[in-house]
């Protein structure tokens, strides 16, 4: 009798733990925005994209980020067309991602909370093992993302010409700022 | 005398040099109300182009300007941007309209469910095919 008893009981945990799994949904946005920013010699130049694509699945902690290169506006036309043809070759590499694990996701609250994200980011066809600090804000409502990171230019085999490598920095400062949203079908 | 003339002309050819790579410098963006868009076509058969072949619609859509027409079926504004989501006849992919300052102006007389054509300039695809610096057209 008692250990019928405890196979109910681990049945109806069981169940409870898939019902709650299933209330665990995932949040996206379609419109989070990425800026990268260089301080060089000659001029500091910036660049923004507002249609980056990220997802969160809410049970797992689990985020996948999406970046379409020749989203990037820059404010000058010739850098923008630089940064395209020869830097990113946007037409052979036109995406930009980033899969990973938020650390310790369950520990998250609506207060905005210092975390990291593991991951492997990839740019350029170059893949890379990264941690990227991030502060998360997470509510039932929405889960917000932010935080900056670096990345040296020659991680991902992107090669500057020597004529304008005074110009460019090699460390390139990355802003992040998403605001995820329940994904509703 | 003659060492004069060869400093002038030395003079002028540097000054046009410097010019011209001022101008190439400072080249302006593509203006996306005055230029002739490259392609017509509608939501749905962009999507259906990007969601068979995504390298085959690269290489014919990315970063030409689109006369795009479709159905509209989300408004947003999301940090001052306007953003229009046109239907298609996929249920999971749309297409994303980025509008311009000068669009975002027009975008409070319209209405979901309106059917629309915009203008704009194709980034790629994603979950949806993306456009940004759209004008609104009609």
């Amino acid at each position: 009798m008692k250990k019928n008893m405890k196979t109910i009981y681990t049945i109806i945990i069981c169940l409870l733990f898939v019902t709650v799994n299933n209330a665990q949904e995932r949040f996206l946005t379609k419109n989070g925005s990425i800026s990268f920013f260089s301080s060089a010699v000659v001029k500091d130049f910036k660049a923004d994209n507002n249609q980056v694509l990220s997802i969160i699945d809410a049970g797992s902690g689990q985020m996948a980020i999406a970046i379409l290169m020749k989203s990037f506006m820059f404010e000058k036309a010739l850098m923008q067309e630089h940064f395209n043809e020869n830097y990113v070759e946007s037409d052979k590499f036109p995406k930009a991602t980033v899969r990973g694990d938020i650390v310790d996701f369950e520990s998250i609250t609506d207060l905005e909370t210092k975390a990291e994200v593991e991951g492997v980011i990839s740019i350029h066809g170059v893949s890379k093992e990264i941690v990227i600090g991030a502060n998360i804000t997470k509510s039932e409502e929405s889960i917000f993302v932010k935080g900056e990171f670096n990345i040296l230019l020659a991680d991902y085999d992107i090669e500057i010409p020597r004529v304008v490598s005074k110009s460019i920095a090699k460390k390139i400062k990355v802003t992040f700022d998403f605001n995820h949203k329940p994904y509703k079908k | 005398m003659k060492k004069n003339k060869i400093v002038i002309v030395i003079l002028i050819v540097g000054f046009v040099g410097v010019f011209v790579a001022y101008k190439m410098y400072n080249k302006p963006h593509v203006n996306v109300v005055e230029t002739k868009s490259d392609i017509t076509l509608s939501a749905s058969k962009i999507l259906n182009d990007f969601s068979t072949d995504e390298n085959a619609a690269n290489k014919l859509y990315l970063e030409k300007i689109i006369k795009i027409n479709g159905t509209i079926s989300e408004l947003n504004i999301e940090k001052e941007r306007g953003i229009i989501t046109l239907k298609t006849r996929d249920n999971f992919g749309s297409v994303l309209c980025h509008l311009s300052e000068g669009g975002m102006k027009k975008m409070k007389s319209l209405k979901v469910g309106q059917t629309i054509t915009l203008k704009g300039i194709c980034t790629g695809f994603l979950m949806d095919v993306i456009l940004v610096k759209c004008e609104i057209i009609s």
